[in-house]
């Protein structure tokens, strides 16, 4: 037990690295926020310009999802940092990990978005254009707000699971949270380090859970 | 506001069809059907299920794309090429079998969408003359109720009010109380005879024959895709001389 308490919960060791880590913390933050924040609405921006069925664009958008869906998060992050500038693209480590990230759950969330579009029935549709709606009154309306308020659980799983991908950062050496504690972790030869970053993780993640539920809350509609 | 305040002509025709036909792939659902509807009157369509009378309602405001034919609502032509579809479609008011409220949105909120968004109406005035309308079909009181909050009498009776709302030329009727409990099916058949009243065009297909009998000016028999006679509710569907008629009534009373 005193073991225990000595390698993981040793904090008065930690003293000298708070700022690192809080800094690093508040790195985790943006990113996991600017990824969540691109991400899904450009997920539902695609689903949406899917819905117009223009065909050569969505063989383009099928194969934009699969792609992004397959493809490891740590590669995609590799590439946007050293592959890119070979196209002229020189971006910053935290651009690059949040653009590759965002990109991972924008194809994500136009699944989620589009299984919702799909699941609204006809009869929706009939009824707003039958009222003299168009086409995108009718989804603005009438399907989004329904597809919006069934698709939060399922939105909410991914958008945490992608941003949790923001410790990848650490490949192109974004000083993010779990980064900067792995680092302290090896200079003083104590994971608890490590104990302070899974701590911050759940501080930044629960309260992002609770906030979605209570989404789930105000957006349902009584049945 | 029935049709004739507005200033049109009662003996305009509401609805004309001339020679509609209706494929689905090679399978040929409606052909050769012709049908005039006189302002104020309520035409109601009746046949077994698979005759297309639903299929010809719903080509009326193009839900389905007729195969061949015209049609016109109010003296404009529904079918055709560079028709400002969602403008007709606001002249004729649509009830559906399966209600198709809008779940997210209170009865009063059903009502008032197009009224908004497409009539352009205020806020207040849409909110004024949803609350008429709904005052029209009995729920009043119901206004800030979800749909599933309604029973399904009641929900049918606020996809009455969404269509009256409008003020359009005709309301088509898709078999408005098949998907009912039989004790609701009552209150909605209500509502209609209300709605006829008021001095709505109606094209209603529907499987209840006294409805049929009672309410409509005049009855229109399908069958496998044509129309097999019309003539007065006495003349279909009490005193019928086409055999497949009777065979048709003998069936629906058993």
């Amino acid at each position: 037990m005193d073991q225990i308490i000595r390698y993981f919960f040793d904090f008065p060791l930690m003293a000298a690295y708070w700022p690192d880590i809080l800094r690093g913390f508040l790195i985790t933050i943006q990113m996991s926020i600017l990824t969540v924040v691109i991400g899904i609405p450009l997920g539902l921006l695609i689903a949406i310009v899917r819905l117009y069925g223009i065909r050569p664009l969505n063989i383009l958008i099928i194969f934009y999802i699969d792609f992004f869906r397959s493809i490891p998060q740590l590669v995609l992050i590799v590439l946007a940092y050293f592959a890119l500038p070979y196209f002229g693209l020189v971006l910053e480590p935290i651009t690059a990990t949040v653009m590759a990230l965002a990109i991972v759950l924008s194809a994500f969330s136009e699944e989620i978005f589009w299984a919702g579009i799909s699941s609204v029935a006809k009869g929706q549709w009939e009824a707003g254009r039958s009222t003299g709606l168009n086409f995108t009154q009718t989804l603005a309306y009438i399907v989004l707000p329904q597809v919006v308020r069934m698709s939060i659980p399922p939105l909410t799983n991914r958008a945490i699971g992608i941003s949790k991908g923001t410790t990848l950062g650490s490949v192109v050496a974004v000083p993010e949270l779990l980064n900067v504690t792995s680092s302290i972790q090896s200079n003083v030869a104590n994971p608890t380090a490590l104990t302070v970053g899974a701590l911050l993780f759940l501080v930044l993640f629960l309260p992002f859970v609770r906030f979605t539920r209570w989404l789930e809350r105000v957006y349902a509609h009584p049945r | 506001m029935t049709v004739s305040e507005r200033g049109r002509s009662t003996l305009e025709d509401s609805v004309v069809i001339r020679g509609l036909g209706k494929t689905f792939g090679s399978v040929e659902v409606l052909r050769n059907v012709n049908l005039d509807v006189k302002k104020g009157e309520a035409v109601v369509i009746v046949g077994s299920s698979g005759s297309g009378k639903s299929t010809c309602l719903r080509c009326i405001n193009r839900l389905e794309e007729p195969t061949e034919g015209h049609i016109f609502v109010g003296g404009h032509e529904v079918t055709g090429k560079g028709v400002d579809l969602n403008a007709l479609r606001r002249r004729i008011g649509m009830v559906f079998q399966s209600i198709n409220l809008y779940p997210h949105k209170t009865a009063l909120g059903n009502v008032t969408l197009a009224l908004r968004k497409v009539a352009g109406l205020s806020k207040a005035e849409a909110n004024e003359k949803g609350r008429r309308h709904l005052e029209l079909v009995g729920l009043g009181q119901k206004a800030d109720s979800y749909p599933a909050q309604l029973s399904g009498g009641q929900q049918q009776r606020v996809g009455i009010a969404r269509a009256m709302a409008l003020e359009p030329d005709v309301i088509l009727f898709d078999e408005p109380t098949s998907a009912l409990d039989p004790e609701l099916v009552g209150e909605v058949l209500n509502v209609m005879v209300r709605t006829k009243e008021l001095g709505m065009t109606m094209v209603v297909v529907t499987h209840e024959m006294q409805f049929a009998r009672e309410v409509a000016d005049r009855v229109v028999f399908m069958d496998h895709g044509v129309v097999l006679a019309e003539g007065t509710p006495e003349e279909i569907l009490v005193a019928p001389e086409h055999p497949r008629i009777r065979e048709f009534l003998t069936r629906t009373k058993s």
